[in-house]
């Protein structure tokens, strides 16, 4: 977070309240274009460390799976935003996530609602005992409303970008290792003189760390490499001022801002965060939208995610995903249950998702201009 | 530098003739037995010996990262060789099931991790009897940290070197550094700061609870804090949601240097509740870390120690009336301050004697919400910005920690201070620190006889002094604890004398053989790069805070 950045986001509230107050500010400036530009600070760039330089080989070898086929590319295919391509070889359970943006996730708790927040709340509280300055999940009173928020995959049950990783690597539908010293012989004879490079002989003679390093390799790539945060869409050129949107985008921005219209921005953050950060469309928490109680899959209680299990008000939600790139995705919902974009914004119209994510009317042609904005969202502008 | 320090003495002398405030630091005039007139002690967060100095001076060195080379002569520690590294006891004692493990280094990119477990208890049974052969089963149960931290099941064991911490590293080989340095007693952070200034944790007073982990009944009719309930005293304990809180009785540092109008203060980051920064402002005031990626509270109460206590404490976390009123007493602050006071004084020529840093939370190299990296641009900024002041001549920087997270060390102790609570004493047996009758044990706060919840010295942690007077490129070995921090202010500024009460200032070892005084001040200042760690010719001038 660099000075210059923060300096940059502080003005922007008295520029607002120049507008506001002498109410002209605004129309000086050409439809379409942003009134109140900003300075977004994107990740600093940096040659990648040996590590990632691995996770890089890693994450398109597909020698990590048993059948010589399948790498984690095939599925996060870096042409697709590292989400799905058209015809993913190997479907999981669910809806397979893009990766870009991953790296801004908070880890998974149940807290205060905090939706200014980047992260998750730290409450240093100590845990009773235990000697740890952990996080406040949990422990506020009942006064305010806790709502789960963060983790990896869709229900959360991942805690770190490493466990991620290894999901896919032992799921029978997907990379299928049955056990993990096949694997682990695999990489050693792949990756252990690089991985011996920065860790030693030790990381030769135990071979679970061996796992656990090269899984890192893959998390490191993920973190360090711009092509997994390039924030370079037309709407963060418009946000800094430098594009200007169409008509149909412009008014699809407002009804997506608009909480009495789409409200999709109370759930899909799009304003810059603290210190510049550009927005990630989410708030990482988890909404329950058109689960009914008979599908077989409940998200955060269950049964792919087993710790929630007696939270039956915590059935049927699923993390909120970040919209970038959601033009280039042919997989919508936790469940795929939906193909394309234009269908994924009506899907909101069916009255049970309508209830719950207090969408207000829209017509054919406030959806055509969701659909429009949400295109601006795509990577690669400039 | 020399130039600048003349031109400064003109500037003052010129302010003393027009009638302004007399701007010299007061501290300067103070009679000391060393020639220290500035202690600034940088007390980071749960961090062990081998867990940042293993392998020193001798880094992996992988391409890519700051490079670690040791000068000729640099002096070896008490770290991790030979079958410590191949067929650590740690790997072999079956109880650890399959969390055993070797040490292993951690590398660059795994700045940020899970943390450990370093309960009283759980720390004493990691050390089996002096074998120091069960912390994964023990103390390696880390919480999970953030989304982008390594995880491996015996993390525990996981050591940095020279290319993680290169400035910790840079500063041991060019100034000086213990390798026989203890925290007070076992446990976590509360204790080790309330150690730190007063040699004391026995005292405690339950001010609002749940239940009565954090505290053991002293044998003698009070109670010891053995872990981190909040300050009752502070207002940010409620806000943080502190289920246990409570007070100290009994005298601290603090009370001695006012008797006799010495100027000091304690500066934590997040301490000033009117700033507002990008992260919020009042006691949930946070800043998002790019290298852990993730947010953290600036302002962690149970971190600071003088909160603790009724003479000392600044409930409100009132500002001070000015800069200049910095370290005094009669103030608001009642010397209790934000991190950034400490650089607005010392520029403005208010430099106290004796001044306690605590950084932000993301930078006090706490696993789980802080790590290395962070750390070690506080460290680097501040010790940049403090080997640019005209008194840097007399001034001594001491490094240490609070407690050690529970990471892997191989050195214990011999027990110094029993203690025998059923339930929670398991170092030598259970419910046994010590042998009962023959391991000494001091008395608690109210002159009472042995209590118990001390067992100590604790874990080994890493100690520098950087200064013109440490002895260069030395590592001692004399035996260490928190609290000769604290002897060492009473020597230089008290004509030794000690807290009392039972406190550990009174047998602590002297740190006077990392300095020394009998020459002139020798060893030149060192500027760091403060991401890198690496030597660099001009520091970037740039602040924590």
């Amino acid at each position: 977070m660099s000075p210059l950045g923060r300096a940059g986001w502080a003005v922007v509230p008295a520029v607002l309240a120049a507008a506001v107050a002498g109410g002209w500010a605004a129309r000086r400036v050409p439809a379409g274009v942003n009134p109140h530009p900003v300075r977004l600070v994107r990740p600093a760039r940096a040659p990648l460390s040996v590590m990632a330089q691995i996770g890089r080989d890693l994450f398109s070898d597909p020698a990590l799976s048993p059948s010589g086929a399948l790498s984690c590319a095939s599925c996060h295919s870096p042409a697709h935003a590292y989400g799905p391509p058209e015809h993913p070889p190997a479907p999981g359970a669910r809806a397979i996530p893009s990766l870009r943006y991953v790296d801004r996730i908070p880890s998974f708790g149940i807290g205060p609602d905090a939706p200014e927040q980047d992260g998750p709340t730290v409450g240093p509280v100590p845990r009773a005992g235990a000697g740890n300055a952990a996080p406040a999940a949990g422990s506020a009173t009942s006064a305010v409303a806790l709502v789960p928020r963060g983790g990896l995959f869709w229900d959360g049950r991942a805690a770190t970008l490493q466990g991620q990783a290894m999901g896919p690597l032992f799921n029978p539908r997907e990379m299928a290792n049955r056990d993990t010293a096949a694997l682990e012989s695999r990489l050693a004879a792949r990756y252990g003189a690089r991985l011996r490079e920065v860790f030693g002989e030790e990381v030769l003679r135990d071979r679970r760390l061996l796992l656990d390093e090269a899984v890192f390799a893959i998390t490191r790539f993920e973190i360090e490499d711009p092509s997994f945060h390039p924030y370079n869409s037309k709407y963060d050129a418009y946000l800094e001022g430098r594009a200007r949107l169409t008509r149909a985008e412009a008014r699809g921005l407002a009804l997506f801002d608009d909480p009495a219209r789409g409200n999709c921005a109370s759930c899909h953050l799009d304003r810059p965060g603290p210190g510049g950060r550009p927005p990630v469309f989410s708030d990482y928490e988890y909404e329950a939208l058109g689960v009914t109680p008979d599908d077989p899959d409940q998200g955060l209680c269950g049964p792919l995610r087993t710790d929630l299990a007696g939270r039956r008000d915590l059935c049927g939600m699923f993390r909120t995903p970040s919209l970038r790139n959601a033009a280039t995705r042919t997989a919508f919902f936790h469940d795929a249950r939906i193909r394309t974009l234009a269908g994924a914004v009506a899907a909101y119209a069916v009255p049970a998702v309508r209830r719950a994510a207090q969408v207000g009317r829209l017509s054919q042609g406030d959806r055509a201009d969701i659909v429009a904005f949400l295109k601006t969202l795509t990577d690669g502008y400039f | 530098m020399k130039r600048v320090a003349r031109a400064l003495v003109v500037v003052l002398a010129l302010g003393l003739v027009a009638g302004r405030p007399q701007t010299a630091p007061p501290a300067d005039a103070l009679p000391t037995a060393t020639p220290i007139k500035h202690l600034v002690i940088i007390f980071d967060e749960n961090i062990s010996f081998d867990h940042y100095f293993a392998t020193y001076p001798v880094a992996q060195n992988p391409r890519g990262e700051p490079a670690f080379v040791a000068l000729p002569g640099t002096p070896g520690v008490n770290g991790l060789a030979g079958r410590l590294l191949t067929n650590n006891p740690n790997r072999t004692n079956p109880e650890n099931r399959e969390l055993a493990s070797n040490p292993f280094r951690l590398d660059r990119t795994q700045a940020a991790t899970s943390d450990q477990s370093h309960d009283y208890s759980d720390e004493q049974l990691a050390y089996d009897r002096g074998a120091a052969d069960l912390f994964p089963r023990h103390t390696g149960r880390g919480l999970p940290g953030g989304t982008s931290a390594f995880y491996t099941p015996s993390v525990v064991m996981g050591y940095y070197d020279g290319n993680t911490v290169t400035a910790l590293w840079n500063y041991a080989q060019h100034f000086a550094m213990s390798d026989n340095a203890y925290a007070d007693d076992y446990g976590p952070s509360a204790p080790g700061a309330i150690s730190l200034v007063s040699g004391q944790t026995n005292g405690f007073v339950v001010g609002k609870s749940v239940d009565s982990t954090d505290w053991v009944h002293d044998g003698q009719g009070g109670l010891t804090l053995i872990s981190d309930a909040g300050p009752s005293l502070d207002i940010c304990s409620d806000s943080l949601y502190y289920l246990n809180q409570g007070t100290m009785t009994g005298r601290n540092i603090g009370d001695l240097l006012n008797d006799a109008g010495i100027s000091w203060g304690w500066f934590q980051g997040g301490f000033d509740l009117t700033l507002r920064t990008a992260g919020g402002q009042g006691c949930g005031r946070t800043t998002a870390s790019h290298i852990a990626l993730r947010t953290s509270a600036d302002y962690i109460p149970h971190h600071e120690p003088f909160q603790y206590y009724r003479s000392t404490a600044n409930r409100l976390h009132l500002r001070p009336a000015s800069v200049s009123a910095i370290g005094q007493s009669g103030d608001p602050a009642n010397h209790q301050y934000d991190v950034r006071d400490f650089f607005a004084a010392v520029r403005a020529g208010n430099f106290p004697a004796v001044a306690f840093l605590k950084p932000q939370a993301f930078q006090d190299g706490h696993a789980g919400y802080s790590d290395p990296l962070d750390e070690q641009t506080f460290l680097v900024e501040t010790i940049n910005f403090l080997e640019q002041q005209p008194d840097w001549s007399t001034t001594a920087v001491i490094v240490l920690y609070d407690d050690s997270d529970g990471w892997y060390d191989h050195q214990m102790a011999p027990v110094g201070n029993g203690s025998f609570d059923p339930g929670r004493d398991f170092l030598t047996g259970v419910g046994a620190c010590g042998v009962r009758g023959t391991t000494p044990q001091l008395g608690g706060v109210a002159g009472t006889g042995p209590v118990n919840g001390r067992c100590g010295p604790g874990t080994r942690q890493p100690f520098l002094v950087i200064s013109p007077w440490a002895r260069p490129n030395d590592v001692d070995h004399t035996l260490i604890i928190q609290s000769s921090v604290l002897r060492f202010i009473e020597d230089n500024w008290l004509a030794s004398r000690r807290v009392g009460g039972g406190s550990y200032d009174a047998t602590a070892g002297s740190i006077e053989s990392l300095f020394d005084f009998t020459g002139p001040a020798r060893v030149a200042p060192l500027f760091l790069n403060d991401s890198l760690g690496t030597p660099v010719r001009t520091p970037s001038g740039r602040l924590p805070g």
